[in-house]
Parts: C-alpha cells; structure tokens; sequence
C-alpha cells in the first residue's frame, strides 16, 4: 500500500488541528428547544396518520385494555359497596317473652348497649309488634277478623316485644351472645322457645364477609392484574409498531439526527393513540354504564356511588383519567420499546 | 481531510481481521473511488469513517475530527458534518422527497425558512423538483438515489462518502448518478464511492484506491506513477485479466474487461 509520505499522524499541528476541530464539533448545537418539539409534534402526527393501520391497531387494543380496567375498577367498587350494604342491613332479632313491658325493654336496651360492638338497638313492644302486623296485612281480607276489641287484646297478649341489634364488628358477636346468654334480665325475658339465631346468620355473615373481602382485595389484585396485562399488549403492540420501522430509526440514526429527536414523534404517535383510546374508552363505559345502571339496580346492586361520580361534574375528571393513562402507557411503551433500537451501536 | 492510519478491525469469531493496517489519505476536493471484491473491507472501512464501528487499533482524523475523541454522544453531530449515500438510499419510506431533504437540515436545528429556501435548490441541483411530493416508493431507483444524494448534500458537506450508491441501478442512471457526484465534486466537496463497477472507475478517471483481504494493495492517485506490478489487483475485482498495454503511459485510466 501506499502511503502519504508527507503526512505524519503524530505531528503536533495535526493534533492540534484534530483537537481543534473535535471542539468546533461539540460547540455546534442542533438542539433548538421550541423547533425542536414543534417539528417533533408534526412528525408524530403525521406518522400517526401515514401509519394509520398500526396506529388504528395500538389504539383499539389500548381502547379495549383501558375499558376492562375500568370495568375491573368499578366492578371492585359495586361488590365491595354492595357487600357493605348488606352487612348494614344484617341485625340479631331477639325475641322476648310476651308481655314483656316498655320499662323492661328500656332496661334491656340500656344493658346491650353498654357493649362497645353495639351499633344500634331498636325495640319494637308487643303493641307496636300488632300494629306492623296490621300495617303490613292492611289489604288482607282475614284483618277483618281481628279488628274487633277482644280479638285485639288476645293478639297483643300473644304478640311478642323484639330486640333488633345492629353492631359494628360482624365478625365477633361473642359478647352480645354472651349478654343474652348468661345476664339475668335477658335470661328472665328472652323466649326461650325463639332463641335469636346467631348460628344461621353467622353463616350468612361469613358469606357476605368473605364477599366483601373478596370484592376489596381481589378486585384490587384484579384491577393490577388487569393493568399489567394492558400495558404489556399496549407494549408489545407499540414494540411491533416500532419493530417494523427500525430500518427508519438506524437511517435517522446514520443522517446524524439525535436520539431525543429520532424518539420524539414515536412518543407522539404513541400519545396520540393514548388520547384517542382514552376519550373512546371512557365515552363507550360511560354510555355502557348508564344502559347498564338500572338493571344492575334491579338487582339489588349497590352502584349509587359510581352514578353520583358520573352524573356529577366529576364526569370530566373521568375522562382526564382515561387520556392520562392512555398517554402515559403509550409513552411508557414506546419510549421503553424504541430504546431498545435507539441504543444500538450504530 | 481524510486520514486513516493503520486502522485494524478484526469482528469476533472472525478468523481473518477486516481490515488489517490500513492507512490512506485523502486530501480535500479529492474523488476517490475505493473498488474491491465483497469481503475485502470497503464497508467496514466505510464504517469506521461514518463510526458505526469503533477500530481495535489505529487512527482516524476525518475533517480534523480525531475519531478517537468523538464520544457517544457527540456521534450524531459528529455524522451532520458527513454526507453519506447508500447502495439502498435509506430514504424514510413515510416522508415525501421533500420531507426526505429537509429531516437532514432539520435535524441540524435549521430554521424553517432556511430549509423551505435550501430544499428546492438542492432538489433543482439533483433534477428532482417536480417529485418533491412524491414519497420514495412512487420514484424509480434512479431517482431515490439522487433524493439520497439531495439529503447528504443538503447540508454543505465537505466530505461525501458513498457506498455502492450504483449498484441498485442500471448502466444509464448509474452514469447519471456518478455524473452528479462529479458535479458535487466540483463544487469543493470530497468524495470517496466505493464501487464494484468497473465502467465507472474507468470514465471517470480518479484516483482509485484497491482493497483486498482488508488491505489496500492498491493506490493510483491522479498525479501518482501508475505502478505495473500492482495491475493484478483488477484481476481480483473482476476475475478477469488486466489489458496491460500502454497502463504505464495512462496511469488515470483503468482498464478493465
């Protein structure tokens, strides 16, 4: 080979010159913040619509992800309020004998309620125990039967005073239990041939209990559950995006352009299908909802607190929730996918 | 304004280095053609001067930029000051001609009335005004190599390099193409194709610089003395035997059936 004869590479001047022009280099600065991002927001729009078939695709599986979250969330929130609301309509009914007064009733009450579980204590006397009877048989016919004065007396006599007991802890009833089992008041006046029926409503509890422990925890675990899977196909549908123009991103790369600028519209793109899948998300669960709403209700399904958030103006926060997490799952999964191509050494 | 001195790259697994001591200067203005069978280290050296890929030894001082000192993150703005052609273009396949020249100046941090005064004129230079619109796959070979020349152009490089920008095409768009890098050249720019096309080497009469087995065997330069004993070289390019007459009288003119 042939070589340059008058050219040494370890002459002073020519590293001094190679010096000089490695700082010309490192001074020239390409970075123009504001035409930067105008130009990055015009090519990530552009792409997104020049790629409309990937773009159509990531957004329609981040639309689906997004609604199942949602319908998770709010499944979570309807068992967990539905169960609530049946653990509050639980009570302990103990019956005592008849013609036990409204003074022994006052001081019964006044005995149950020194325990610290106890909610609420309604008493219902044997006089107003007749009454709901009649109110709720008001348009039975046999009531004429019992209309008259000594009828009347009888039914009273043989109605019986109840106890209804609301507590706060579901799940320990041993201290009332052992109230009306062993104080004497209790024991003089409950009816012995109606013990209040701790054991069949335990089960019940239990029931309801492990429901809404299950509707708490498991939709919580569910909705994460949910939202991994989500951003994980969100990923892998951006990262196939993003893999069928690597060829793009190496040539960018080649022409000299920077990493933040090579990466910009791909973001973009990427927020974009974000927006668009978050306001068609929360606009198809919003509607879905509402056509669902009333036979959920039909059901004795608790979805007060969903319906007041909806119908509120808290509606809008709704829809900035969806856009938010829409754009940051796409930003997160293109960013995290394009790096992968961005850090090769080329 | 290119230097390369003794520049070793061996990849690993490979038992053979692709380029071993490889030294070549190339001084500013100069059109030089870098010919050779595949495997003797045109594009790995081709490689090292874009810094796609880092020598195990030697140096390189491209533009009076030491490559040594170019660190990670200065590559891309090292790159802006290059203008590289591909044998296949890499153009962007979703941006118009147009947007194809102007991501080059754009990505230079030029303001938009800069690029929209530039763009056109580098389009005119290169013949493809009227196609600016068009996105590469509506353009013939021919025509997205000169929209890939309009882009390294764009930005006033003083070093060119091409890779195999001809052998996509066919024998009268190729001349066209080199037509166009000898007009660049005219304007100050330096050059350096590699080619596997002997026609060309031949037309154009330029320095020509033969690799082999990831040497250079082989330096005519336009003023240099034509050297019959290194004549076989051709023979490596092309199979084929030299003409050998009258090669010592015609130095700049190659020769190859």
């Amino acid at each position: 080979m042939k070589k340059d004869d008058s050219l040494d590479i370890n002459d002073k001047s020519l590293k001094k010159a190679a010096k000089r022009g490695l700082k010309t280099m490192r001074k020239t600065k390409a970075h123009h913040p504001v035409r930067n991002k105008s130009r990055i927001i015009k090519y990530g729009t552009s792409g997104f619509a020049r790629n409309i078939w990937l773009s159509t695709a990531a957004t329609i599986v981040m639309m689906i992800t997004l609604i199942i979250s949602f319908v998770t969330v709010v499944a979570s929130v309807i068992l967990t309020n539905t169960a609530d609301m049946m653990r509050d309509k639980i009570d302990i009914t103990i019956y005592f004998k008849p013609n036990t007064g409204e003074k022994e009733l006052q001081e019964l009450t006044d005995i149950i309620s020194e325990d610290s579980n106890i909610k609420s204590v309604v008493v219902s006397t044997s006089e107003e125990e007749y009454n709901k009877f009649l109110e709720e048989n008001a348009e039975s016919d046999d009531i004429i039967n019992v209309l008259d004065e000594e009828m009347r007396t009888l039914m009273v006599s043989k109605m019986q005073a109840t106890m209804r007991i609301k507590v706060y802890n579901i799940d320990n009833l041993d201290s009332v239990k052992s109230i009306v089992d062993t104080d004497e008041m209790f024991v003089a006046y409950v009816d012995e041939s109606m013990p209040p029926t701790y054991d069949v409503n335990q089960i019940e509890i239990a029931t309801i209990t492990s429901w809404a422990r299950i509707a708490r925890t498991g939709g919580l675990i569910l909705a994460g559950v949910f939202l991994v899977i989500s951003v994980l196909i969100i990923f892998s549908t951006i990262r196939m995006a993003i893999f069928s123009r690597r060829e793009e991103i190496y040539m960018m790369k080649l022409v000299g352009a920077d990493k933040h600028f090579i990466r910009g519209p791909f973001l973009v793109e990427a927020e974009i299908c974000g927006v668009i899948a978050g306001v068609l998300a929360s606009t198809v669960s919003y509607f879905g909802f509402m056509w669902l709403a009333p036979k959920l209700t039909g059901y004795g399904v608790d979805i007060n607190v969903i319906v007041d958030i909806l119908e509120s103006n808290k509606l809008i926060l709704v829809y900035l929730v969806f856009v938010g997490v829409g754009m940051i799952i796409g930003r997160v999964s293109a960013w995290l996918a394009i790096s992968k191509y961005l850090h090769k050494s080329t | 304004m290119i230097l390369l001195d003794s520049v070793t790259k061996k990849y690993p697994g490979d038992a053979k280095p692709a380029l071993e001591e490889v030294s070549l200067h190339i001084e500013p203005n100069e059109f030089v053609f870098l010919v050779g069978k595949s495997g003797a280290g045109k594009s790995t050296l081709m490689k090292m001067i874009t810094k796609e890929e880092i020598p195990d030894s030697g140096k390189i001082i491209i533009g009076g930029i030491d490559l040594d000192y170019v660190k990670k993150r200065h590559i891309p703005s090292y790159r802006r000051r290059l203008g590289v052609v591909f044998q296949d273009f890499k153009l962007l396949p979703r941006r118009t001609v147009y947007e194809n020249v102007a991501f080059a100046l754009e990505i230079a941090g030029m303001s938009g009335k800069e690029i929209r005064k530039t763009v056109p004129k580098v389009l005119e230079l290169v013949d493809l005004l009227d196609q600016q619109k068009k996105f590469p796959d509506q353009l013939s070979g021919g025509q997205q190599q000169r929209v890939s020349i309009a882009r390294s152009i764009a930005r006033q490089p003083k070093i060119l390099i091409a890779d195999e920008p001809t052998a996509n095409l066919d024998k009268l768009t190729t001349e066209e193409i080199i037509a166009l890098l000898k007009k660049i050249n005219d304007f100050g720019t330096t050059i350096l194709v590699t080619t596997h096309n002997e026609g060309i080497v031949n037309n154009l009469q330029k320095r020509v610089v033969t690799m082999k087995d990831g040497r250079i065997v082989d330096d005519q330069k336009d003023n240099g003395i034509y050297k019959l004993d290194e004549k076989p070289q051709a023979k490596v390019m092309t199979g084929r035997a030299i003409q050998t007459p009258g090669h010592a009288l015609r130095p700049r003119k190659r020769v190859i059936q």
